[in-house]
């Protein structure tokens, strides 16, 4: 055999014993500077085979390769046995350990308000019924707010005590004022619209009363107004049951109760058996109101109410809010503090 | 309202009514229970809910016959022997001037001589006290008996207080004092009613009476009033005064003129009975109320069937509306009903709707019936809400936590975000102490916010981003309301440039997420129109020529006024005309095949050189293949030079059709150089 295919393999022999025998990153690093490095033995061999004559060069290039080969092969798989650096570190085993139990880096994501979110869900429940969204100004006059909904001068929702009048009414043809109700919305949208009608109108409305944890100056209600041929109130009643079962879950019930609105006659409250949040056992919620539209209040837009006939619903939106992220104080939902905000 | 129900039950016939079964009932009748307790003497105290229409149903009568009509009693007053009046004629012994018939439709006044006052009997107290009622002598105890019994309240005057033993019903004289009973002084107006004697106001009318002329135990003559008054002049008293009283809460809700006789009789004879006194002959009675016609109302069955959806016969409405007191007669068919209202309901059925609305609550409101399905029209998707619901995705998605705060701010606040030109609309002072105005801007209220939370410790310096949309307000001099709705926008901005820089990226993004790629808001340096913005760091943003709104630092003195310790910059932007541009408009182009060149030049310029000078000098030499500018950064110091500042830029070329050389951009970026000498005076940093 020649002398440099013997020596070949005796450089694969020490080589794959030494490499045993290396248990450590330090001893693993100090046997790939001996065989594998620059000045190592592999790269000696390799410069002996200018020296092998011209015959024997095909079979000692060969088997050079395949040493090579076979070393760096086996120097891999024995580095992935000792381990990259003492369980760490990326193929520099001086580098630091990855540490898969430090905590995360979120990017920062804001959050809708809660009143915004439940406002949105409920306006898409009605939108798959068909309810279009239509807004209106929340600086209003009387003839919005009371006049054209049916509710005269003697009746004591008027009462300035009562309202934020921004022109006195009693100084003031057409008093300017922030609405009580979102039920102006009705009234715009029939004087700018002919039937049929189905919206629906979510926002601000505004009332003067003493704050505490249930009460706000302030609040939010949903409005809905259906104006057609034959709508009668079966169809309230089916709507409302509807809108129970898509939003709160299909074992909600519903209860019409007797009730009185200027702007509504027949007039019902009405509660809804329901699970504001599903741990809870379902219960009875007075929700809001509801009814058929008064005669007078199509008659105050111009619609005959011989031909059209309708039914509208109101509610509070902090009500459910509160209800389904168990919100103890309304007073939290104003005061934007971020901490709150964070957990919703 | 409070309701014993042992006394409920002795208004109806046969076996009493469990206090579940009253509450059931009353609650399907349209009066619901807020409140439940047990009473000592049996039975339970009910707080009942009466809506304001229903003043016919203010006490136990009212109740009971709602209750028998759910049930299908019958009900009644326990009856009252009548004492005979044998004194002499009343009007010998008193008179009565109505001077405002308009406001007082019945005034009727009774006398009774020779009573002998004391404490009450215990029934009467134990029924009072179970109210809550602190029983005084058996005159006034008698009649707030009626009061709770029958609904109509009643007053009772010793006649030998009263100066010249007559009344006078007429309005106040402006600043004439009246002493209530309860002490009170109190200084009317001339809108203000009362019952006066010859010299002067002896009870508010319809509110509460007098000191000095109420029935004690050393009167003997007594006179009884009952009347009806107009609600809305005694709600206005009452609340100017700020006095609540069982009388003025049923008057408010009005009492028919016809339902008053009856209550004065059933008074006097309790009188006569507890006092001993003698019922003089004859009442007065002065005003207009009782001269009226019946009230007949056209039921159409049909009609009633469609509103309601429910298949109700005409012979049902025909037998069941008796029940509430109505008169009926039908035709053969019963698709025509003629009701004739009773005097207690005149107010609140008027209409041929109002009985439907009686017809639907005998037959039950739990028997109203849902179908399997509603009835659907198919409504387009709303650009406007997708809108809205995009805009706060994307700010929710660069960090923004959207806040909803109140509508009203402090004068102060609302003083300093006031655009030029424009004025406060405000509400009365009274209803909102301390904050009154109607925010011009949304940005007050979210700097009270930023204040709060950094009061609180939740949010330091440079940590929070917030939002709101909301509407805003003002008026023109003229007096013209001015609303809009904007979307408000606060962030921290410890370092004033890197915020601002921050927030016109957030309006840029914004505009694009509205509008589409390629929508671009100009951002230029104005003045501000509010007093609250640093006249140095204001910027007006348009969009397409429009005006959208502004982005700004605060001045030191507006973070001081509201308490901010640290900067932030701001922004506000018309909603309408944000959300106008969507949805967004997106054309994609082929993606370039062929890699560009990157070259970065640094020029030393003066500090007060804008970047949009630089940009401005660039686009006038418009370089070849130039296919992007972007602004790399600001370096200020020593080798700089004072005053100086060295601006970065980078730029991109790019050949759609072959690899660029770096030969080829060269002449480029000298000219680049070139242009920024001439125009700004930039050099070359070294």
């Amino acid at each position: 055999m020649p002398a440099m295919l013997e020596s070949l393999d005796t450089l694969e022999a020490d080589a794959l014993a030494a490499l045993s025998a290396a248990s450590d990153a330090p001893a693993l690093e100090s046997w790939r500077i001996e065989y594998l490095g620059g000045k190592g033995r592999m790269k000696s061999a390799a410069a002996g085979l200018k020296d092998v004559s011209k015959e024997e060069k095909p079979a000692a290039g060969k088997r050079l390769n395949e040493v090579k080969q076979a070393i760096e092969a086996a120097f891999k798989a024995r580095q992935s046995e000792v381990g990259k650096g003492g369980g760490g570190g990326g193929a520099n085993s001086a580098g630091p350990a990855i540490d898969l139990t430090e905590p995360g880096i979120a990017p920062e994501l804001g959050r809708r308000h809660v009143i915004s979110r439940v406002t949105e869900e409920l306006c898409d429940v009605f939108g798959r019924m068909g309810f279009e969204v239509v807004t209106g100004p929340e600086l209003e006059d009387d003839q919005h707010n009371f006049v054209k909904l049916n509710i005269p001068a003697e009746h004591p929702a008027r009462e300035p005590i009562d309202n934020f009048y921004v022109d006195d009414p009693l100084k003031t043809d057409v008093p300017r004022m922030l609405r009580s109700q979102t039920s102006t919305v009705q009234i715009r949208t029939m004087e700018s619209r002919k039937p049929p009608l189905r919206i629906i109108s979510p926002g601000r409305v505004y009332r003067p009363d003493t704050v505490d944890a249930t009460h706000s100056f302030m609040f939010h209600q949903l409005e809905g107004l259906y104006v057609d041929r034959k709508v009668s109130m079966v169809d309230l009643k089916t709507t409302l049951y509807s809108f129970a079962r898509s939003f709160f879950g299909p074992d909600a019930e519903i209860q019409l109760v007797p009730s009185y609105f200027p702007f509504t006659e027949p007039s019902a409250e009405f509660y809804m058996k329901i699970r504001l949040r599903p741990d809870e056992p379902a219960k009875w919620v007075e929700l809001g109101g509801c009814g058929m539209v008064d005669p007078a209040v199509f008659e105050a837009v111009g619609y005959d109410p011989e031909e059209w006939t309708g039914f509208a619903f109101g509610f509070g939106i902090e009500r459910i809010a509160m209800g389904k992220y168990s919100i103890p104080d309304i007073r939290m939902l104003f005061e934007n503090d971020v901490r709150f905000l964070k957990q919703l | 309202m409070l309701i014993n129900t042992q006394w409920l039950n002795e208004l109806l016939d046969g076996p009493d009514l469990s206090a579940d079964e009253i509450e059931r009932i009353c609650t399907h009748q349209g009066f619901p229970i807020e409140e439940r307790s047990p009473l000592p003497g049996g039975g339970e105290l009910f707080d009942v809910e009466v809506t304001s229409n229903r003043g016919d149903c203010v006490s136990h009568l009212g109740v009971a016959r709602e209750v028998a009509a759910g049930a299908g009693r019958s009900f009644g007053l326990r009856e009252r022997s009548q004492p005979d009046s044998t004194g002499k004629p009343v009007s010998v012994l008193t008179d009565v001037d109505n001077r405002t018939p308009e406001v007082c439709a019945l005034f009727t006044a009774r006398v009774i001589t020779g009573a002998k006052v004391g404490p009450s009997p215990a029934w009467l107290v134990e029924r009072l006290e179970s109210l809550g009622q602190r029983p005084i002598n058996c005159v006034v105890d008698a009649s707030n008996y009626i009061l709770f019994e029958m609904g109509q309240p009643t007053h009772t005057f010793d006649l030998n207080t009263l100066a010249e033993k007559r009344l006078v019903v007429r309005y106040a004289n402006e600043g004439e004092e009246f002493v209530a009973l309860d002490g009170i002084k109190h200084k009317l107006r001339k809108t203000e009613l009362v019952v006066a004697d010859a010299e002067k106001a002896v009870s508010l009318a319809g509110v509460i009476g007098g000191l000095d002329t109420g029935v004690t135990e050393q009167t003997t003559d007594i006179l009884l009033e009952a009347a009806t008054w107009d609600p809305v002049t005694i709600r206005t008293a009452a609340r100017r005064l700020r006095i609540t009283t069982d009388a003025c809460h049923r008057f408010e809700r009005i009492v028919d003129p016809a339902t008053i006789r009856a209550a004065a009789d059933r008074l006097a004879a309790l009188l006569v009975e507890l006092t001993g006194g003698t019922l003089a002959e004859g009442d007065i009675e002065r005003g207009p109320g009782l001269d009226r016609e019946e009230q007949k109302i056209t039921l159409r069955a049909d009609r009633c069937r469609f509103i309601l959806g429910l298949d109700i016969s005409g012979e049902e409405m025909v037998e069941r509306l008796p029940s509430l007191g109505f008169r009926v007669t039908a035709n053969a068919d019963s698709s025509l009903i003629e009701c004739v209202v009773p005097d207690h309901r005149r107010h609140d059925v008027r209409r041929e709707i109002d009985l439907i609305e009686e017809v639907v609550r005998l037959h039950g409101y739990e028997d109203v019936h849902t179908t399997d399905m509603v009835e659907m029209a198919v409504a387009p998707p709303q650009a406007e809400r997708q809108a809205e619901s995009a805009l706060s995705d994307a700010l929710v998605g660069m960090g923004f936590y959207e806040t909803v705060t109140f509508t009203f701010v402090t004068h102060a606040h609302c003083d300093a975000f006031m655009p030029e030109g424009l004025k406060t609309l405000q509400v009365d002072e009274e209803r909102r102490k301390g904050a009154p105005a109607l925010r011009p801007s949304v940005i007050p209220s979210l700097l009270n916010c930023r204040r709060v939370n950094q009061d609180n410790g939740a949010a330091g310096a440079g940590s929070v981003r917030l939002f709101e949309i909301s509407s805003v307000f003002a008026q023109t001099p003229g007096g013209d309301s001015v609303q809009s709705r904007n979307v408000a926008l606060c962030v921290d901005a410890p370092d004033r440039q890197l915020g601002l820089r921050e927030l016109r990226g957030v309006i840029e993004r914004l505009a694009r997420e509205m509008g589409g790629t390629g929508t671009s808001v100009t951002i230029e340096p104005s003045k501000p129109v509010m007093p609250a913005f640093d006249g140095d760091a204001h910027a007006s943003l348009t969009l397409n020529g429009e005006r959208l709104g502004y982005m700004a630092l605060l001045t030191d003195s507006t973070l001081k006024q509201f308490g901010l310790d640290s900067p932030v910059a701001v922004a506000e932007v018309n909603l309408d005309a944000l959300v106008g541009l969507y949805p967004p408009v997106a054309t994609v182009e082929a993606l370039p095949a062929f890699p560009s060149i990157e070259r970065d030049l640094s020029v030393i310029v003066e500090e007060m050189t804008p970047w949009a000078a630089i940009e401005a000098a660039i686009s006038t030499v418009n370089p070849d293949r130039m296919v992007g500018l972007s602004f790399a950064g600001v370096y200020r110091g020593k080798q700089v030079g004072a005053g100086k500042k060295s601006v970065t830029l980078r730029m991109r070329f790019q050949d759609p059709e072959r690899t660029l050389r770096h030969e080829e951009v060269d002449p480029q970026v000298a000219s680049v150089v070139g242009a920024l000498n001439r125009a700004v005076g930039a050099e070359l940093r070294g």
